[in-house]
């Protein structure tokens, strides 16, 4: 383009001058977030199992969860709203949820305790740990694989099926990855 | 012969956003050599590729840099599609070209801005940057973070856009496309804006061959190469023309860079025109062996990612070349012969990107 002009951006710069801001007015008028927004992580803790697989998938290590204590804690400021615990969660406990965490003076995180009488119902329903049929296992060990506590050690030569019951979380995932429906949550 | 002097360049300078550090040997006003230094903002996040799982790490890869965060994340996840050999579907190939022509929109307005800005120019300026936020916008409706996306993930995207964000997209795009002119304009034909642009800085295309220069810089001295053509995402279903100007100057660099963003939006029309219906991503299963070699043509050019996995969930290594990487030769050979007050105009028409290269 060989054309030289001048003042091509005067009539903007005039525009500019009588017209509204274009940044919005925040905190005096509302933001609106699109649905879509990942801004912070919640949880409905009544219905965590502490199973930590949200601690796991944490890339940057923000989430702390306790299974003796029952107490599930992040530190707001080290989450990088990537909604990989929300993506991994069997419960779907947790959420990601429109609006940024709000400034603080110190860096402190935010723990969530499961609540004792709701935790037993919790239990029953979800049924409990595993429970195998025998008869139907074909011990492919497609549960031991998908175990997030690696409980589970199936020897398939042996053709044995075992659970470590200390270790179990109760998430049911070994339920639904069995491909002959051989395992079944009980109390 | 003048007497010589050295004058130190950075790592802190209002016209850089990310610390580089250059040591310029000036004679009188005249810099005759550059001294490069890299290293400030290095984070060790090839490393870290050792200590998270490989789905993980799509999260770290795209947080590289800000910028060229959409590309970082696909091109980490197509070498590992390719290692671990999963076909992902259409829909997805497709979703992923639209966000990434996106990310290419919104950093092409971002450099503008800062260009502006290094000229003094600073209505232009904050005009570019008030246009950038209507792409920034479309990525927080459709993706669920204005700069960071996540939407990439090994075997396809997590999210998909149903009709009516593709369509909103479509109306963000013609939108910016009425609203550019003004600005489009006022780099090309205005007086003030040529007389610091035209004839500073000059690329020939010989040295950019031999330097190695990528994207926008190598385009501008009239190579005709673009890795889009390489077809990866739905590229090789689309039209990709790659842009060139004779001029290798500044002004080229700035022209090739305005013309893309037109190419950008023919091409996301092009992409939701097209799109298929169907699945967004397809379940990943065992884990990556074996090692593969991408390149992807992100916004500041030819970005190179390299894994080796191990047949474990850790990969044993993950490399990346990024397109600053290959222009610094060339930006310190076009430093040669220019005045010290055309340095920080030079050395933000080669666009860098300081955290990508350091990684």
């Amino acid at each position: 383009m060989d054309k030289t002009k001048m003042f091509i951006f005067a009539g903007r710069v005039l525009k500019n001058l009588f017209q509204k801001p274009a940044t919005t007015q925040y905190p005096f008028q509302p933001v609106d977030y699109p649905d879509r927004m990942r801004g912070h992580i919640e949880i409905r803790i009544e219905d965590c199992i502490t199973c930590g697989l949200c601690m796991r998938a944490c890339p940057s290590q923000a989430i702390q969860v306790d299974r003796k204590a029952g107490t599930w804690t992040i530190d707001r400021f080290d989450c990088v709203q990537c909604s990989s615990c929300v993506n991994v969660c069997p419960k779907k406990c947790l959420m990601m949820k429109k609006g940024y965490t709000a400034p603080e003076i110190e860096k402190k995180s935010e723990t969530f305790t499961r609540p004792q009488e709701e935790k037993k119902e919790a239990e029953g329903a979800s049924g409990g740990k595993p429970v195998l049929d025998a008869e139907k296992c074909v011990h492919c060990t497609l549960c031991a694989k998908k175990c997030p506590q690696e409980a589970i050690m199936v020897d398939r030569k042996e053709k044995t099926w075992e659970l470590d019951k200390e270790k179990c979380v109760e998430c049911g995932i070994c339920v639904s990855a069995c491909p002959k429906k051989a395992l079944e949550m009980k109390g | 012969m003048a007497k010589r002097s050295i004058v130190p360049f950075g790592p802190q300078h209002p016209v850089l956003p990310e610390p580089v550090h250059l040591d310029l040997v000036l004679e009188d006003e005249t810099v005759v050599g550059a001294i490069p230094s890299i290293g400030y903002i290095h984070r060790g996040l090839e490393k870290l590729v050792e200590k998270r799982d490989f789905k993980q790490y799509v999260y770290i890869a795209e947080r590289i840099c800000g910028i060229c965060s959409c590309g970082h994340g696909l091109g980490y996840c197509l070498a590992v599609e390719k290692v671990m050999d999963i076909e992902v579907p259409d829909r997805a190939r497709y979703l992923r070209t639209i966000w990434l022509e996106m990310s290419r929109i919104h950093s092409h307005l971002l450099w503008l801005g800062l260009l502006a800005d290094a000229m003094g120019f600073e209505s232009l300026f904050m005009e570019s940057w008030r246009l950038r936020e209507k792409i920034l916008d479309m990525f927080d409706e459709t993706a669920g973070g204005r700069i960071i996306h996540s939407v990439n993930c090994v075997g396809g995207v997590q999210k998909d856009m149903d009709s009516s964000m593709l369509q909103d997209v479509l109306r963000a795009v013609s939108d910016l496309e009425g609203e550019m002119k003004p600005v489009v304009d006022t780099f090309l034909q205005d007086y003030t804006v040529q007389s610091r642009l035209k004839g500073t800085g000059i690329l020939t295309k010989e040295d950019a061959v031999a330097m190695g220069a990528v994207g926008p810089m190598m385009r501008a001295s009239g190579i005709e190469y673009d890795a889009r053509l390489l077809g990866y995402g739905a590229y090789n279903e689309l039209t990709v023309e790659p842009i060139t100007s004779t001029e290798g100057d500044c002004y080229g660099r700035c022209e090739v860079r305005l013309k893309e963003l037109f190419q950008s939006f023919d091409l996301i029309r092009e992409a939701v025109g097209k799109i298929p219906q169907g699945p967004v991503s397809v379940p990943v299963k065992g884990n990556p062996s074996g090692e593969y070699f991408v390149r992807i043509e992100q916004p500041r050019g030819e970005a190179i990612y390299y894994i080796k996995g191990n047949g474990t969930k850790y990969l044993d290594r993950f490399r990346l070349r990024t397109p600053t990487t290959s222009n610094i030769p060339p930006m310190v050979e076009m430093l040669k012969g220019c005045q010290l007050a055309d340095v920080p105009l030079l050395i933000l028409t080669i666009d860098p990107c300081v955290s990508c290269t350091e990684r």
